[in-house]
């Protein structure tokens, strides 16, 4: 299959849930997807077009925010992007975990970075912050004030 | 200077801990001991275990996870111990000063004898370094807290060289 015939089939399979189709380059493919249908596609890309997951990335854009999954077609040489938009008054998407047992640590990372709810996530618990770090404080959130009273943040010169 | 600093300063063994750094530190660490800078002709030694080390070489902006364990690394060090602090990271966070993870420069969790600064410092910079601390410490012995000459001074440092060759 090349590759224009990967995104046809990805176009015509999901009709209805594709939001937006944006070829920014041919080595790069943004498609804004419905919340919902998050599984069925990332199951299709992953199982039957046999791509690799590479990473998501969580964005905080003010109005929303957002999870890119980036699924890499080796033999086309090209990195497709599966982006969904959450409000910021529902953080709440289905686990990848599922699927691919890739997207388990992703997941927890963004959960405790950004405070992204993953239903269905078999182990939420934090990946890289501190025992100590309070609940409900998200370090990669536009908002974030510091919390810490005792923290220095002058060079002391 | 006790018989203890004296013997310490002979071969100081170092031992060398990253706590959060891009490794590019760690890099230039592992450049002096290779031949072309060869730190081992002063006696020093990389140590693998922090009970036989007399320097502990600290790189890296230290992360919240990080501060309990510099800590208890520092405190299972035998005393007396130097700590020289590598790269900008671990002089004062550099770039990350105002990270949500970094909220402590290193010479406020323990004593830091000398910094090295440099992003990352060259090898050369880091020999310059130690052989500061070690002629800081030599000086004590021979001046005896009295004031020397700058001309003394600077005989006692070649000499403080000559004899830790």
């Amino acid at each position: 299959m090349n590759r224009q015939e990967t995104l046809n089939n990805i176009r015509e399979k999901f009709k209805g849930d594709i939001k937006n189709f944006l070829e920014r380059s041919p080595k790069r493919v943004y498609i804004e997807i419905d919340a919902n249908a998050l599984i069925p596609i990332a199951t299709y890309i992953f199982k039957d077009l046999g791509a690799r997951f590479n990473i998501a990335s969580g964005l905080d854009t003010r109005q929303h925010f957002e999870i890119l999954y980036h699924f890499t077609f080796e033999a086309l040489d090209m990195i497709v992007s599966l982006r969904v938009i959450l409000p910021r008054d529902k953080l709440e998407i289905a686990s990848l975990t599922c699927v691919f047992e890739g997207a388990n640590w992703i997941e927890r990372e963004i959960n405790e970075m950004l405070g992204i709810k993953f239903t269905g996530h078999p182990d939420l618990r934090r990946l890289l912050l501190p025992e100590d770090w309070p609940e409900g404080v998200y370090p990669l959130r536009r908002d974030y004030k510091e919390w810490d009273p005792n923290a220095i943040r002058d060079r002391g010169v | 200077m006790g018989i203890k600093t004296r013997a310490l300063l002979k071969s100081p063994w170092i031992f060398h801990m990253s706590t959060g750094s891009c490794n590019n530190c760690d890099i230039e660490v592992l450049d002096c001991l290779t031949p072309r800078f060869d730190i081992e002709r002063f006696g020093m030694l990389l140590a693998g275990s922090i009970k036989h080390a007399d320097v502990l070489v600290v790189t890296g902006a230290a992360t919240r996870q990080c501060i309990p364990k510099i800590k208890r690394v520092y405190e299972q060090m035998p005393k007396p111990c130097f700590v020289v602090a590598i790269g900008e990271c671990a002089l004062s966070r550099g770039l990350y000063i105002q990270s949500y993870n970094c909220p402590t420069p290193i010479d406020k969790i323990i004593p830091v004898d000398v910094y090295i600064p440099g992003c990352p410092p060259k090898p050369e910079a880091i020999i310059a370094g130690i052989l500061k601390l070690i002629n800081k410490v030599s000086d004590h012995r021979v001046t005896d807290g009295s004031e020397a000459s700058p001309a003394a001074r600077n005989e006692v440092r070649t000499r403080g060289i000559m004899e830790l060759r």
